[in-house]
């Protein structure tokens, strides 16, 4: 029962994570159409530079805050060189130019930083863990949490009242009436671009403060793409309670399955979740479903 | 892309002769030639690094097809078509290794090709298992599926259940002398080279007959619209599936072609980023025609060998550089797609079909 309590609990403080990336990868899709599978690499861009920062004795606040100043413009730039020129193009072109940023953002950054596992030294969060009653977690995964919910609540807060916010969403729900509105619709895709990086870079940054900051963290970003599945492409909550529950599967079939599967079931159950769960319910938990004609 | 224009003055008439593959004297003279070329010149003029270098472009050009097949042809798209390569590669070295064959198959070196067929058939059916969503859903859906298929069958089956058949631990390693076609053991880039090109054609010839018959209409209309090829008559899941069937076993000829190569196949030899290679490949040569694979796959091969060559002097400057090569690989290869997706959006087989239309129509190309 603990091991029980403990892999839920521990599922959804990584969960927090997961759903702070994948408002970033909900918010390309619906801002501007775009199908983004280099989310992976950019958790990692986001994470090398905070962690390059911090490692030059820049505390860690700033070195984060410096490294989202960075992730804002890379956000800009790779949205004016490479997609802005995609829109209305066929999804295969848009999606294949992703996957070429991906590689190309990945061969980079192996490039500049090597692909030896990086460690925050000193550890930004205390080692020692936290006892609540029965459950023991550790500070990095409580403070994860914690930094990635109040991330969620101020981008909700975001859309919901500020004017940049409210023209985002106006784009996202229909893009000619928001047009003649007089809100550009190329400042919104570099922006949902910019939060993404943002949001990415920050759940990189907190991933690699729990386990070490190596290439395979771009895998755990890959993560996004069962959990924006489950919740629907084009929802923001379903996106946050996708990437608790997607959190909680992991952890849960890394307890119970790992003796019966030996090897990777954490890393592969959220993707065969996912084909499973496509099959039933292909527009998500709460995804708008399209209604397609001839 | 439409057909692509005879020269002047020159007409059908037979209907027969519209549909042949090779339908002026001049395009029939340069094929024999390019045959020529391939069975006679290369093999015996190009050196071992040439020849590997055919080698890996013709491997390229099997994993290749089998996607272009499944993007091209059937808008299917697949993210993880390696996986099915990697049924083949492993299918037939199991069978190479483990199989108790009967004693005159091992003597009549039969049982290199028959593990070839079988592979084949294998990595059909997983492609199916996997192809089967594409009943319920499609677009960016489906690519997480397929891509789902890499991650299962590489990152998991293979490496952590296939690869522990026998104790071998990771990598399995093929004794020499044990591929055998026939009484020729496969044992050199140069026979290599005649297998592959052998596969090649075999695959080429079979899937551009395929797309010229009722079978290719299908999956052209499934490709075009497939709420209308429905309304046509057309079983669309049928068909589907056996777009998925096709380009799985193609796929499971080029594994199991490619570990004649390799003295030893481990999960390693097929990532998710080779499945997005060959996707690339596709792209960059031309989406929705053969000849497009082709060119796609000898540009990116050349190019990538060409960047080494680039590279090679300027380690003695920099010796890092070396070690980082894979990384400039990748990082140039990412820059291609992105390249060619934004400035030449149909690929290398376009610009190949206008070069043809402006010699066929000139003097007068109005």
């Amino acid at each position: 029962m603990e091991l029980f309590l403990m892999t839920i609990v521990t599922g959804i403080m990584v969960g927090g994570i997961y759903a702070l990336v994948a408002l970033g990868w909900v918010l390309i899709y619906k801002c501007s159409g775009v199908l983004n599978l280099a989310m992976g690499e950019m958790t990692l861009i986001g994470a090398y530079i905070s962690i390059t920062f911090y490692s030059m004795g820049i505390p860690f606040l700033l070195a984060l805050l410096l490294s989202l100043i960075i992730g804002l413009i890379l956000g800009i730039l790779t949205e004016r060189i490479f997609l802005d020129k995609l829109i209305g193009e066929p999804v295969l072109s848009v999606i294949m130019v992703t996957v070429g940023l991906s590689f190309f953002f990945k061969g980079s950054l192996e490039l500049i930083w090597g692909t030896d596992t990086k460690v925050f030294t000193p550890p930004v969060f205390p080692l020692e863990p936290i006892e609540i009653g029965p459950i023991v977690i550790g500070q990095a995964y409580l403070w994860s949490f914690i930094a990635a919910i109040i991330l969620l609540i101020a981008f909700v807060c975001f859309f919901k009242y500020t004017r940049w916010g409210l023209a985002m969403q106006a784009t996202a729900d229909d893009e000619m009436a928001a047009l003649s509105l007089g809100i550009s619709a190329r400042f919104v895709y570099a922006a949902a671009w910019s939060i993404a990086f943002i949001s990415a870079g920050v759940g990189g940054t907190l991933l690699g403060n729990i386990n070490g900051l190596n290439i395979s963290v771009a895998h755990l970003g890959l993560l996004v793409l069962p959990v924006v599945v489950l919740g629907g492409l084009n929802s923001v909550p379903g996106a946050i309670v996708g990437g608790i529950i997607i959190g909680i599967l992991q952890n849960l079939c890394g307890a119970y399955l790992d003796q019966y599967f030996p090897g990777g079931v954490k890393e592969i159950a959220p993707f065969a979740f996912m084909v499973i769960f496509l099959l039933f319910k292909p527009y998500g938990l709460w995804g708008w479903e399209r209604i397609e004609r001839v | 892309m439409s057909t692509t224009f005879l020269p002047c003055g020159i007409y059908h008439q037979e209907y027969a002769k519209e549909h042949a593959w090779w339908q002026t004297p001049f395009i029939k003279g340069k094929m024999i030639l390019l045959l020529i070329v391939l069975f006679f010149i290369i093999p015996f003029f190009a050196d071992s690094y040439e020849l590997s270098l055919c080698n890996q472009i013709g491997y390229t050009i099997l994993g290749a097809i089998g996607v272009q097949l499944l993007i091209g042809f059937c808008g299917q798209i697949t993210l993880g078509h390696a996986a099915f390569l990697a049924v083949g590669a492993y299918t037939s070295t199991l069978l190479i290794l483990e199989f108790p064959w009967p004693a005159f198959m091992i003597d009549w070196g039969l049982a290199y090709p028959a593990s070839i067929i079988i592979a084949a058939f294998m990595a059909g059916i997983w492609s199916v298992i996997f192809g089967l969503p594409s009943a319920r859903v499609k677009g960016f859906y489906l690519i997480l599926t397929t891509m789902a298929a890499q991650f299962i069958i590489v990152d998991f089956i293979i490496t952590q259940y296939v690869s522990q058949i026998g104790g071998r631990g990771q990598a399995f390693s093929i004794p020499p002398e044990t591929i055998k076609i026939g009484p020729v053991a496969i044992d050199s880039d140069l026979k290599v080279y005649f297998m592959i090109l052998f596969f090649v054609i075999i695959c080429v010839v079979v899937l551009a007959n395929l797309i010229r018959s009722k079978v290719g209409r299908a999956w052209i209309a499934i490709r075009d619209n497939d709420i209308s090829a429905d309304v046509m008559g057309i079983n669309v899941i049928k068909y589907k599936l056996m777009a998925f069937f096709v380009a799985g076993c193609i796929g499971g000829i080029a594994g199991s072609c490619w570990i004649s190569n390799i003295a030893a196949i481990s999960p390693e030899h097929f990532p998710w980023s080779w499945s997005l290679w060959l996707v690339g490949v596709v792209l960059i040569g031309g989406v929705g025609s053969i000849h497009g694979t082709i060119f796609g796959s000898i540009f990116m091969v050349l190019v990538m060998e060409g960047l080494q060559l680039l590279v090679i002097p300027l380690v003695d400057i920099y010796p890092k550089l070396l070690m980082d090569f894979l990384f400039i690989k990748e990082a140039a290869f990412g820059l291609a797609i992105c390249i060619f997706m934004i400035f030449e959006p149909y690929g290398l087989s376009y610009r190949w079909w206008q070069l043809k239309n402006y010699f066929n129509l000139w003097p007068f190309s109005y």
